[in-house]
């Protein structure tokens, strides 16, 4: 399978940003975090220096899920909340292949809550890059896991009511080797956080704060509230843990760096399908 | 007076033996020379239940349970009763069981059968010493049925070898020890149940879901992503190891929602991929369904049907998913479904399974059942294989934007793999322009649909559509597991003089029309017969005008088998 590849992809010609746009208009609303993010996002692989055909995004439902299809990169935009499990199957018969989980925090913490567990668990060497605008955009402002317990919307007058959850303590307890938090409002910073995040072995979970101007236009104050982080990233679970736990949300950055080999590609024993059917014949 | 048949079960509570002395019995008439199959029961506790095991052998293939056995075994009572049903006797049956072991339980005895008395443990050993040594009354029936039968204590032997293999030394000397003092209790039983002679040939031993499994892997599929579910689970236990061994991988996914999405990923990257299933666990997979048809991405999908709605009998057979399989999703979602007609045909159907989602990149199903999943059964196996197709990844036209999704002549258009420079491409699910960004046009959402059924319109199955056997004004159309009650019910009204013809099919969706047509010619009697409630095969064919509306419908739930007595007294 990877006789697809030239063999010299790492010798091309020093790559641009504008290399990995496929030109294509996003739909997202002016002023939506996406855009800061699409934008880290060709830098980052720009910088990176693996060419567009070796990259593949996937992603789900929702405004951010959009996002493959305005890259010039291979995608694959499947149904609501399913991303990581495609990107699973995808980078493990194809190792070689840069696999980029892409989505918004309705898609990944909410209908895709499960296969989020999951893959931190099972530590397949990727990026989920879940762009959180703690809002369901798509389908005109309903809150979403992460939304704060008083925001009042249509489907829940006066606030949800629910206490929101903490997808990076979730994504350290679940088994993420790499976790940080990034904002689309500070593109270079979230570019370093992406190659960071791309060159970790193993699960890398990069929650990116991208606020959705039309239905939370409060999220227009995240560019005053965000800051480096103050600590610097754990190495253990139960520190970073704590750490992530006692935060506010708005610290930018590494927050937990593992040490778990990603799930290794088992060694196959070279037999052929006729030793294989031998167990079903029958007798001597 | 030698006969061409012999039908036994031993039956017992879980955990004392009975799948084993099944399976002894089985391959020691396999090794002998004779076809043979054994399905079997479970109840739904995993130990402690009721379980057997129902065997036949045969001088000539067999493809479907008996009217009535002949041999009921009974390893104990415990339990047993609940299987009454499920298990004819009449006043013909014998019935061997230890008087130790209590008496018969009344559903039994109202069979009328003989019951004669099998002291099945050595009376010498204290109830401390059976504890600690084991009984090993499984396999001293076993190889007392074995003697009437006609076997011998060699092919009893080498069978309990190749069952018991990864066994200690310690435990193969007993149940060998066990073996000979069955045959000899056997034999000295007075009964005449000999078999006449059988051919030996060069057989093998399998079951449905081995069948599949290995079908698959003739056709290439390296990635399997499943979620454990009764009766589906040996058929991935079976090809975990296989796969690796092959280069491929298997992942047990957090849910079949992941499940299907990996097949989808791996497929996507250019693996041939597979996910395997039942009724529970398909239901949950239908969404990513409807998304392999509009993203165009193969994926074959393998249903052992059981017993539902809901939850049903997890390990009992039926024939009720022909409804999701060949509708399930929204929207207008061509895909093609597939029904082995017989356990032997399981590897090559899923073979070619594989092959129509690589060259058409739809989503294949592959409706078996547990009656074929679960069922071990000797066939000759089949040196013709399916031919190859593949997918195309290549002949695109190159310079302009690539078009994935190219409305043209030919429907199935080129999809190269990820990482071929100047191709990029993303696999979309909205409805979606030729180059695959989303679209919410008329047009576009048109000329799509179009495309995806034309894929299908155009698929040319040729002999593959099912297959006809016999002669007749009469015509029972049937398909999977109901194929083999069928024909063996028309075996015998053909001999009685009144010819039955069977249609089986193979190709449920799309429907071959002209294959059909042609295989109904002359035909002045219609029966449609399927194994569930609302006659969903029938119903099928009469929605797409494929039988005449004469034709009748035999459809009853499962999970008894269909008897072939039953199928003949509807027909003749």
């Amino acid at each position: 399978m990877s006789d697809t590849l030239a063999s010299e992809t790492h010798c091309v010609k020093a790559m641009a940003a504008k290399d990995f746009s496929s030109g294509a208009h996003p739909i997202w609303c002016p002023g939506c975090g996406d855009y800061g993010v699409l934008s880290a996002l060709e830098r980052a692989l720009a910088a990176h220096g693996r060419p567009p055909h070796e990259v593949v995004l996937v992603s789900g439902i929702g405004c951010s899920s959009r996002l493959p299809a305005y890259t010039s990169c291979y995608g694959f935009h499947g149904v609501h909340g399913r991303a990581l499990a495609v990107a699973t199957g995808l980078k493990l018969t194809r190792p070689e292949l840069e696999v980029i989980t892409i989505g918004g925090d309705g898609d990944g913490y909410s209908i895709g809550g499960n296969h989020f567990i999951h893959a931190c668990r099972r530590n397949v060497d990727m990026l989920y890059l879940v762009m959180d605008n703690r809002v369901y955009g798509m389908t005109k402002g309903q809150p979403s896991p992460t939304t704060e317990p008083d925001w009042d919307s249509d489907i829940a007058p006066g606030g949800i009511g629910l206490r929101p959850f903490n997808p990076l303590a979730l994504a350290i307890a679940a088994g993420a080797n790499f976790v940080a938090r990034g904002f689309a409002g500070d593109p270079q910073g979230l570019a370093d956080l992406i190659i960071e995040g791309i060159g970790w072995p193993g699960f890398s979970f990069l929650e990116v704060l991208s606020p959705c101007v039309t239905f939370r236009p409060e999220q227009r104050e995240w560019k005053h509230m965000v800051r480096p982080a103050i600590m610097t990233a754990a190495t253990d679970r139960a520190t970073a843990t704590a750490q992530v736990l006692a935060e506010d949300g708005f610290n930018l950055g590494v927050l937990y760096r593992g040490e778990r080999a990603p799930v290794a590609t088992p060694a196959s024993t070279k037999i052929t399908l006729a030793d294989i059917e031998r167990q079903f014949a029958i007798g001597v | 007076m030698a006969r061409e048949s012999l039908s036994v079960v031993f039956a017992g509570s879980g955990g004392s033996g009975a799948m084993t002395a099944g399976n002894v019995f089985l391959r020691a008439a396999a090794n002998a020379g004779y076809y043979g199959l054994m399905s079997q029961l479970f109840g739904p506790q995993v130990r402690g239940g009721e379980s057997a095991a129902l065997v036949q052998i045969s001088t000539i293939p067999i493809e479907a349970q008996p009217d009535c056995f002949d041999i009921f075994v009974a390893l104990d009572w415990d339990k047993v009763e609940q299987f009454a049903v499920e298990i004819p006797l009449d006043e013909n049956s014998v019935i061997l069981a230890d008087k130790e072991a209590g008496a018969m339980p009344p559903s039994i005895a109202k069979s009328k059968a003989r019951e004669i008395d099998l002291p099945m443990s050595d009376p010498d050993l204290t109830r401390l010493e059976k504890a600690l040594r084991g009984r090993h009354i499984n396999i001293f029936a076993a190889a007392a049925v074995a003697a009437l039968a006609g076997l011998s204590e060699w092919n009893v032997g080498s069978a309990l070898q190749a069952v018991m293999g990864d066994k200690s030394n310690e435990v193969i000397k007993a149940n060998a020890a066990a073996a000979a003092s069955g045959a000899m209790a056997g034999k000295k039983l007075g009964l005449d149940f000999k078999l006449d002679r059988a051919r030996k040939a060069d057989r093998w031993l399998i079951t449905g879901n081995e069948a599949i499994g290995l079908g698959a892997l003739r056709g290439g599929v390296r990635f399997v992503g499943c979620y454990p579910i009764t009766p589906a689970t040996d058929l991935v236990e079976w090809l975990a190891p296989e796969l690796q061994k092959l280069g491929g991988r298997l992942v047990l996914a957090e849910d079949e929602l992941a499940a299907i999405n990996m097949v989808l990923g791996s497929s996507y990257g250019g693996t041939p991929s597979m996910t395997v299933t039942s009724g529970p666990g398909f239901s949950l997979m239908i969404e990513t369904l409807g998304l392999a048809v509009a993203a165009e991405i193969p994926a074959v999908v393998v249903d052992v049907m059981r017993a539902g709605p809901s939850t049903g009998i997890a390990s009992k057979t039926e024939q009720s998913d022909i409804n999701i399989a060949i509708h399930g999703t929204h929207g207008d979602a061509p895909r093609v479904v597939l029904a082995p007609t017989s356990i032997a045909d399981c590897i090559s159907t899923a073979e070619s399974a594989v092959y129509i989602a690589e060259s058409l990149q739809v989503p294949v199903i592959v409706l078996s059942d547990q009656a074929f999943g679960q069922t071990r059964v000797v066939i000759d196996p089949d040196s013709k294989r399916p031919k190859p197709m593949r997918r195309r990844i290549n002949g695109a036209p190159s310079g302009a934007q690539f078009k994935r999704y190219a409305i043209g002549f030919d429907p199935v258009t080129p999809m190269p793999l990820p990482g071929t420079p100047g191709y990029q491409w993303v696999a979309e699910g909205l409805t979606h322009s030729e180059i695959g960004l989303p679209a919410s046009g008329a047009g576009a959402h048109v000329a799509q649909i179009n495309k995806r059924a034309k894929k299908l319109q155009r698929f040319e199955p040729g002999d593959f559509w099912g297959e006809s056997w016999g002669e007749g004004d009469t015509v029972v159309i049937a398909f999977g597991s109901t194929i083999g009650p069928a024909r063996e019910a028309a075996r015998r009204l053909t001999a009685a003089g009144h010819p039955v013809r069977i249609v089986g099919l193979r190709l449920l969706a799309p429907l071959p029309f002209t294959a059909l047509a042609s295989a109904l010619d002359g035909a002045r009697r219609i029966i449609v017969i399927e194994q569930n409630h609302s006659a969903q095969l029938y119903h099928y064919l009469l929605g797409q005008k494929a039988i005449p509306v004469s034709a009748e419908s035999v459809a009853r739930p499962g999970p008894l088998p269909f008897r072939s007595s039953e199928i003949a007294s509807y027909v003749a």
